[in-house]
């Protein structure tokens, strides 16, 4: 398969970077993670991917980040008709009420990870998330079933009528 | 629409396919007959290199037939010496052909136990008596796929059991020939399965449609009772070779089949419809009400009661519906212009011998299906073996039935590539198998299958259709 589906970080703070990758270790081989530092870095990165048909799965989102703020860049990305169908969580600390019921409404956050995190929380919450994802827009779902919830994946094949032709 | 490089390429053939037959003369081919092999070109050139979808090209041929062919179309309104033109009605009424209302009742069926995981519930009962010995769990899995491929779609059917074999591929070592075992007996087995009844694949309809064309009915009962046979050698058979090739070194798997038969109300009515079909389906002799007839049962008793409903009607695979009907169609006027007869009566067959011509269409069946769709391979053959029998160029001891057998069942043995059928596709793309392990036991699988069903054709079904 040529296509691949990233997973895309928004974190300026290199250690929790460093962290987030680490923790999503096990996912890496399936879906390539990519970096960005800031909301400028990460369109760059969603148009490089794009432009190499490939596809962004899921983007990990932190609120703080210098410049733009993660929920408005989130929001802003909801516009786009690619990016929009990524998943979207977001991963932080500071994000005040406002700010979430903002995301929620209007980015169509799919999950919020307070920190600190655990990693069977990240990878819990990935796995769900990728999951919906690749059942939203694959056609193939079994190729995900070695890494993906494989329970979920084979509902949904046996729903889509298969044929023999 | 953005048609690549090798779509336009592919199209320009086809209309230059098309085209061909206006321009040149056929000596002793009559003017409908040069239509019909225009149309003939378009389809098969169409089929063969998938600039649009197979079923697309499909309902092109029945546009085609109706504009030019038919007494209504632009070409032929008035009957000639050359050519009875049919009736439009004859080209779109293969919608509605038998076979393709028995498919339809098939399609709801398999519908229905997806919905209430009677596929899953079967499989886990039927697995558990084959124990945890890796040789008899992949004999099981081959059975039980086998089994519910006669009944369902094949690729469905696939999917549903890689379902069942990953967690046990993820738990095994990755050295262990037993991951490939897995991975090559669930396509194979229901690729092996569908030819068992006769909506277990679309060959089939297309071999049975053709012949209720030729006035000729097989019972479904008396399909299983030729293929059945048949299926059951050859799947044996793979296990063997699947073994032999990929010895598993595990001596034990756990199969984690956890879940229950639901039981609630509309459950048990559909565990109920299910079983009344295929009992009807299967004592046609006793009652005589025939397949198709008994098809409308499950069509119209789970659309009364809501399980079927209109989202779930939508999504029926209605496109292999059209790719039958269109093949049939073309069938249809392959005969009725003499297209056919010219193709055959070209070659001097009375040369040959009947287990030649049995070898022959075999052989020529599973290379074509290996490369192209199942379906495709058979709808081609079809028209033409049609010909060879009832134009009696063939000669004696050449049965109509019989060929049609032989060109629908080696369609369904051609398993060698990825792209032979919908099952291999998916047990590729797993990514536990490489593409030469897969050649290997196919081909291993589809010469002993060749061998089989010339076996069959000269000594087993002679005796059954007498």
């Amino acid at each position: 398969m040529d296509e691949k589906i990233y997973i895309l970080i928004v974190e300026d703070e290199l250690e929790v970077m460093d962290a987030l990758i680490k923790d999503l270790e096990k996912f890496e081989e399936f879906f390539p993670v990519e970096a960005a530092n800031n909301a400028d870095e990460a369109r760059d990165v969603i148009d490089y991917i794009l432009d190499h048909g490939h596809k962004v799965g899921l983007i990990l989102c932190d609120h703080v980040l210098p410049g733009q703020n993660g929920v408005d860049l989130l929001i802003e990305l909801q516009q786009l008709p690619e990016a929009a169908k990524s998943r979207k969580v977001l991963v932080t600390g500071q994000a005040g009420h406002e700010d979430t019921i903002l995301a929620i409404n209007k980015a169509d956050l799919d999950h919020y990870i307070a920190k600190p995190w655990t990693k069977e929380q990240l990878e819990e919450v990935v796995l769900a998330e990728l999951t919906d994802y690749v059942i939203a827009n694959k056609k193939n779902l079994l190729p995900f079933m070695q890494i993906l919830d494989a329970e979920k994946l084979s509902a949904a094949m046996r729903n889509n009528q298969m044929t023999d032709h | 629409m953005n048609a690549t490089y090798k779509q336009l390429t592919s199209i320009i053939i086809g209309l230059v396919g098309f085209l061909i037959p206006f321009f040149i003369e056929i000596p002793g081919l009559s003017e409908a007959g040069h239509v019909a092999l225009s149309i003939f070109c378009i389809a098969a050139i169409f089929w063969m290199l998938e600039p649009v979808p197979i079923y697309a090209t499909s309902m092109l041929v029945i546009l085609l037939q109706v504009f030019f062919l038919s007494k209504q179309g632009v070409l032929f309104p008035e009957v000639s010496a050359e050519y009875t033109p049919n009736s439009y009605t004859e080209f779109i009424g293969t919608l509605a052909n038998p076979i393709i209302i028995l498919f339809l009742g098939g399609f709801v069926l398999a519908d229905a136990a997806v919905k209430f995981d009677l596929d899953k519930n079967l499989t886990r009962v039927l697995l558990k008596p084959f124990g945890a010995n890796p040789k008899f769990i992949i004999l099981g899995l081959m059975v039980v796929t086998a089994l519910l491929s006669a009944f369902m779609s094949n690729t469905a059917t696939t999917a549903m059991m890689m379902t069942v074999i990953l967690p046990i591929i993820a738990r095994t070592k990755p050295g262990d020939p037993l991951r490939i075992g897995l991975a090559l007996s669930i396509p194979f087995a229901a690729n092996i399965g569908g030819i068992a009844t006769p909506i277990g694949t679309p060959p089939n309809a297309v071999v049975i449609g053709a012949l209720t064309t030729q006035g000729i009915h097989i019972a479904f009962t008396e399909w299983m009772l030729l293929a059945a046979p048949l299926v059951i050698v050859v799947l044996m058979a793979s296990w063997v070779i699947i073994l032999w090739m990929y010895k598993p070194a595990s001596k034990i798997i756990e199969l984690d089949m956890s879940g229950s038969f639901q039981k609630n109300k509309e459950a048990i009515f559909v565990y109920l419809i299910f079983g009344i079909t295929v009992v009807l389906w299967i004592t046609e002799s006793l009652h005589g009400v025939g397949s198709s007839i008994v098809a409308l049962l499950p069509v119209a008793a789970l659309s009364l009661t809501g399980i079927l409903d209109q989202e779930r009607i939508r999504k029926l695979p209605w496109e292999v519906l059209w790719l039958v009907a269109g093949g049939i169609s073309l069938g249809i006027s392959m005969e009725s212009t003499g297209l056919a007869e010219w193709i055959i009566t070209s070659i001097s067959w009375n040369m040959f011998t009947s287990i030649f011509l049995i070898i022959a269409f075999s052989l020529v069946a599973i290379v074509m299906s290996n490369f192209l769709s199942n379906t495709v391979s058979a709808t081609l053959l079809i028209p033409l073996a049609v010909s060879l029998a009832t134009s009696g160029a063939a000669g004696e001891g050449f049965s109509l039935v019989l060929i049609s057998l032989v060109i629908g069942v080696s369609a369904s043995l051609a398993m060698m590539l990825p792209i032979s059928t919908p099952p291999n596709a998916i047990a590729m793309s797993t990514g536990t198998i490489k593409t030469n392990q897969m050649t290997k036991a196919g081909f291993a699988i589809g010469i002993f299958g060749l061998m089989m069903v010339t076996l069959y054709a000269l000594f087993y079904w002679p005796l059954i259709l007498n």
